[in-house]
């Protein structure tokens, strides 16, 4: 008498070749669900090539709209990586980037400091900003042992309501019926390339990009938060610098969310609204995650999902397609990519067991 | 004064109801080692299908039972990636959570801004005229009373039954559960769909009952909130169902203030129920209590590999 029972075994030593594969797969399978989505929600299938990739990549305007909308995206995707590789989950990025935003623009409203200083001081006031924002998470977090995922959460609802307040009240443009600040001054405005809309804010995201991958890969400190990732306990027996090496990441992390939200401010709208930066946090972390938590690979996959992002908006103007089947199809591509990881993190298989041997484990 | 009080309390629910369905149902995910990210998404899937079915079909009965079912199915497909895939539970959850919103926002965009006839309140004479109390208590939809019963039958399922005991065993330690013979995987995937379907119903009372209309952007937050309410409520859903009457009150109470011409600054009242949220937690964690209460296995994918 024998019986057969599937069992499950976590892989000890999983080979380079068997993640890379399974995660192309994933990506490929995740990419095709959201190609089936945007077809049966009403895409022409003829024009989906163009739509999809030639207008967003290919072409002069399109391509400058996609870089644009890339900026805030790279930032926020690193924001992701730096918190999401000590597994600390930052799941306020919108609430860091928003106080960027308020940031920024108190610089600009109350011409604080010289003239000539003012660009960089709204940029660096935006970064301090978004830090500031979170470390209050991170002070009771290390402090208090408070879970950061509930607390970074509320401290975005709160983020907002400080924008609403600001945007309602002392803030809003006299002379606009909208919700909306002042402009802000010519000189309080990135310069723009005379490409599209994008503007000079390229260049800090490409550059922070580049630090980034330098800090991360190449330094000493990205050493330390590989092996605090990894396992907290040994870090600490080994002597690494455990807090100073997390406060530090965590700051950088609420920085570039402030930053990304001083840019689309300073760069894009050049005033407060209270509509820049929706779904961020969770655009964050999809870039972060399909980016291997690599800054440099963060770079063409912000690239990419901003060209989606671009797509989605003419879909909506031509076919009447919502906005919503972006967040459906980045929502979709991570629930697929993290399936299939469990074909590289597993072993599955068939055993043939006999009755005389009961408490064979079994999934 | 009197009248502004009765008709605040009366108002209540509206904002209190989705709340307390949606964190109980996270509190009895979370029992059973579940950390569930998807309630907005859950809650946006429940609101957008009651509407379109009670808008086509003229029966909310109908929407609202099938909010209840896509909530959970869509729970499935988060208890599939987490309990049998094993995935990381807060990626998972929010992808779940993204899925939700963007099918939400996809299926429901034609019947956007339509006002269809919705859930009424229970017609109860006399009862109702009470003073203070009166519209509270006896001026309500079916769903309020369901949602106080509900409330007191999780908390009797929890705390009283051994299918209850099953469930927060296998929160606390899946290992030792398992050997007791308990089903980790099965129990998970019950709670998980349980809390989908509370979740739905959630977003359903939104769309059919509290609003009879389906906007975008309909659930803006609130499963969020129910999220910080279970840990508000240190994983009690009588606590979850109190805590959501508290911030539904708060919430209804500011629109009032201002409508009567009290300046209150109302975004940063508004503020109140999170910083309240962020306190409890800090109070919890200094006082110890944290340990004791957050089940132990929450958030941690069980494989019988590790047993230990």
């Amino acid at each position: 008498m024998s019986s057969f029972r599937l069992t499950l075994e976590r892989r000890q030593q999983v080979s380079t070749l068997r993640s890379t594969t399974t995660y192309i797969l994933g990506l490929l399978l995740g990419l095709g669900f959201g190609l089936l989505v945007l077809l049966s929600a009403g895409a022409p299938a003829a024009t989906l090539l163009d739509d999809l990739v030639i207008q967003v990549f290919f072409s002069a305007m399109g391509l400058a709209q996609t870089l644009t909308l890339a900026v805030p995206l790279i930032l926020v995707g690193l924001a992701a990586t730096s918190a999401m590789r000590l597994r600390f989950w930052n799941v306020g990025i919108e609430g860091q980037l928003w106080l960027g935003a308020i940031g920024a623009t108190l610089v600009a409203l109350s011409d604080f400091g010289s003239e000539s200083l003012r660009l960089p001081t709204m940029l660096l006031a935006s970064a301090i900003a978004g830090a500031a924002w979170i470390a209050v998470p991170l002070i009771l977090k290390l402090r208090a042992g408070v879970n950061e995922l509930v607390v970074t959460l509320l401290l975005s609802n709160v983020a907002y309501l400080l924008l609403q307040h600001l945007l309602f009240g002392a803030w809003k443009d006299p002379v606009n019926s909208f919700p909306v600040s002042p402009r802000f001054d010519e000189n309080e405005q990135l310069a723009s390339l005379g490409f599209g809309n994008l503007h000079s804010g390229i260049y800090v995201a490409l550059g922070i990009t580049l630090l980034m991958t330098i800090l991360v890969q190449k330094s000493r400190t990205g050493f330390y938060v590989d092996v605090i990732g990894r396992n907290r306990t040994t870090a600490l027996a080994t002597g690494i610098p455990v807090t100073a090496t997390i406060t530090l990441m965590i700051l950088l992390s609420g920085a570039l969310a402030g930053l990304a939200g001083g840019l689309i401010v300073i760069g894009v709208e050049h005033r407060l609204t209270q509509t820049i930066g929706i779904n961020t946090t969770f655009s964050g972390i999809v870039i972060a995650f399909i980016a291997r938590f690599n800054p440099l690979a963060v770079l063409p996959t912000a690239i990419v999902l901003a060209g989606i992002y671009n797509a989605g908006g003419t879909l909506k103007v031509f076919y009447g397609i919502p906005d919503a089947i972006v967040v459906l199809i980045q929502g979709m591509v991570l629930l697929t990519l993290l399936m299939v990881q469990f074909f590289s993190s597993y072993r599955v298989s068939l055993l043939r067991q006999s009755a005389q041997q009961p408490g064979q484990p079994s999934t | 004064m009197e009248q502004f009080i009765t008709s605040w309390l009366g108002s209540t629910p509206a904002f209190a109801i989705p709340l307390a369905l949606a964190s109980m149902g996270l509190v009895l995910c979370e029992r059973a080692g579940v950390l569930n990210m998807g309630a907005e998404g859950y809650m946006a899937l429940g609101a957008m299908t009651a509407a379109v079915l009670t808008l086509t079909l003229g029966n909310p009965a109908i929407g609202i039972a099938a909010a209840v079912l896509a909530g959970a199915a869509l729970a499935l497909i988060f208890g599939f990636a987490v309990v049998i895939m094993r995935c990381e539970q807060i990626l998972a959850g929010l992808a779940t959570m993204a899925v939700g919103l963007g099918i939400a926002g996809v299926v429901g965009r034609p019947y956007v801004h339509k006002s269809f006839e919705g859930l009424q309140p229970l017609d109860i004479p006399l009862l109702d005229q009470i003073p203070l109390l009166g519209r509270l208590l006896f001026n309500q939809d079916i769903l309020v009373y369901l949602t106080v019963l509900i409330g007191v039958g999780l908390w009797f399922l929890l705390e009283r039954t051994r299918a209850g005991l099953k469930i927060r065993a296998v929160g606390e330690d899946p290992a030792s559960a398992d050997v007791a013979g308990v089903q980790v995987q099965l129990q998970q995937l019950m709670a998980i769909t349980a809390s989908g379907a509370l979740c739905g119903l959630a977003g359903a009372y939104l769309s059919v009952a509290s609003s009879s209309v389906w906007v975008d952007n309909m659930v803006a937050g609130r499963g969020w909130i129910a999220l910080a309410l279970v840990v508000f409520a240190r994983w009690d859903p009588l606590k979850a169902l109190a805590g959501a009457f508290l911030f539904g009150a708060i919430e209804a109470l500011l629109p009032r203030l201002q409508a009567i011409g009290v300046p209150a600054p109302i975004y940063l009242m508004n503020m109140l129920p999170y910083l309240f949220t962020i306190a409890v937690l800090l109070i919890a964690a200094w006082s110890g209590t944290k340990k004791g209460v957050e089940p132990a296995a929450l958030g941690k994918p069980y494989v019988r590999q590790d047993r230990h």
